[in-house]
């Protein structure tokens, strides 16, 4: 579509100007086709997935949500942009140690949503359980989730001492009863 | 599907672009992760989207014996605010089970109000929590308890060209949410039920709602009578259980059938006076 404005913002610490961004554009198709960062997936489009977790001024968002013009002046990151930077060395380590990747569709979102709650949590994080929740917006097809969250424990400092209690991955009513 | 995308900066820009006459209508964005699919799916046809995000509604504020939650607060925000957990147990519980984490860093409280969905976790709380709205057009502002502003499922009393200014909730109060789900994370679910407590109501402390009913998340009057006392016999929470089984007309769809949703709605609300009593104990002294 031809007379709709430019966007301004920065994605991964650069301003970056895209031309006649349509009020209608996603903030993944942003990313993906305007800006060819094809590290963000996209998988159901409806906010069910994970797979286009990016960070929106240090927060994971879903980028399939998320109108692109909302993000004028706004600081994006993507997963390309965390690379070699202290925490993506961090966060490569911990899945390397763990086995949390298999086919790999995941695992830009799953280490964005990873980043967000490190930072969010800070040096005092909750317990197991929470933390296996707040990753329940991350599907992944293939790993089966175990490595995953245990990923999350190694990187914030939780301890895993024994097998993740079974409740983090069966259906229980809420809470505690 | 093309509309047009607004960001007006004061209310009164706002209300112009949201002009109830307009056609197609303008709809209130606030953090789109209902609306946008929505409309991409083609159950909404707006001529224009006016975003809220740059008008001054995300705020969060403790006034005497009521917190007020601005319209477009994001869900983990609140969440993450010790008032909340402190002094309302049972909705910093609900907070937690709304869609995930990422959704919840722009989902807002006054979107899953309005929006009204007959399977939402935040409105049994807000409803037991006796909340009420700011609601605010280009005519001024009213004020509605939430109990009149639910209509029915998806529907609400929100005039066009309304918007959500703050969501009132009185503190402290006692109070704990139940649900049961397909998938403990990111799934909607099958029945929610919120119990608290008004000390201050010696005669009848306890409020309850649930959802997963046929319409709207409602009160549950009949349940709430059959408990007199704040710390209720056996006897009276096995009454309040089955008065709240036999008065309640359940959803019966493909998410869970009438029967099963029946059974939830009795353990439920079971497990929840027991928690809500406990944490009454434990809030002792902090309470009005
Ligand atoms: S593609 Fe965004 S949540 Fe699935
Ligand atoms: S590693 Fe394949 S989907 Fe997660």
């Amino acid at each position: 579509m031809t007379g709709e404005p430019p966007l301004t913002l920065r994605v991964n610490g650069e301003e970056r100007t895209v031309p006649e961004v349509a009020a209608d554009t996603r903030l993944l198709d942003l990313l993906r086709w305007r800006l060819g960062l094809k590290g963000t997936k996209e998988g159901c489009r409806t906010g069910g997935c994970g797979a286009c977790t990016v960070l929106v001024n240090g927060e994971s968002v879903l980028s399939c949500l998320t109108l692109a013009r909302e993000m004028e002046r706004q600081e994006v990151t993507t997963v390309e942009g965390l690379t070699g930077t202290p925490e993506a060395e961090a966060v490569q380590q911990a899945f390397a140690e763990a086995g949390a990747v298999q086919c790999g569709y995941c695992t830009p979102g799953f280490v964005l949503a990873l980043v967000s709650l490190r930072r969010e949590h800070g040096a005092s994080p909750p317990d197991l359980p929470t933390l296996a929740n707040e990753l329940g917006g991350n599907l992944c097809r293939c790993t089966g989730y175990y490595a995953i969250v245990r990923a999350l424990a190694d990187l914030l400092g939780v301890p895993v001492t024994s097998e993740l209690p079974k409740s983090t991955f069966t259906v229980e009513p809420g809470g505690s009863p | 599907m093309a509309y047009a995308l607004h960001f007006p900066r004061s209310f009164e820009e706002a209300f112009r672009l949201l002009d109830p006459q307009g056609q197609p209508p303008a709809l209130p964005l606030a953090g789109g992760t209902d609306l946008l699919p929505a409309v991409e799916a083609g159950r909404w046809h707006p001529g224009a989207l006016v975003s809220l995000s740059r008008l001054p509604l995300a705020t969060f504020e403790r006034a005497g014996d009521e917190v007020l939650i601005g319209g477009t607060l994001p869900l983990r925000r609140l969440e993450r605010e010790p008032a909340i957990g402190e002094l309302l147990p049972g909705f910093a519980e609900a907070l937690r089970e709304v869609g995930s984490v990422p959704l919840r860093h722009r989902a807002t409280l006054g979107g899953n109000v309005v929006r009204a969905s007959p399977a939402s976790d935040l409105l049994p709380p807000l409803l037991a929590l006796e909340a009420s709205l700011d609601l605010r057009s280009q005519h001024g502002r009213r004020r509605v308890a939430l109990v009149d502003f639910l209509r029915g499922s998806w529907e609400t009393t929100l005039q066009r060209g309304e918007l959500v200014e703050r969501i009132r909730v009185p503190v402290p109060r006692p109070g704990s949410y139940r649900w049961q789900r397909v998938r403990p994370a990111n799934d909607i679910s099958q029945v929610g039920v919120a119990t608290a407590l008004v000390t201050s109501d010696a005669r009848s402390p306890w409020r309850i709602a649930a959802g997963g009913m046929e319409s709207h998340p409602q009160r549950l009057s009949g349940a709430e009578a059959a408990l007199p006392q704040e710390d209720p016999s056996p006897g009276e929470i096995e009454e309040a259980v089955h008065r709240a089984r036999e008065g309640t007309r359940l959803k019966d769809d493909r998410r869970a059938g009438e029967e099963y949703r029946r059974h939830l709605l009795g353990v439920l609300l079971r497990r929840s006076i027991t928690s809500t009593v406990e944490r009454a104990r434990s809030m002792k002294g902090r309470r009005t």
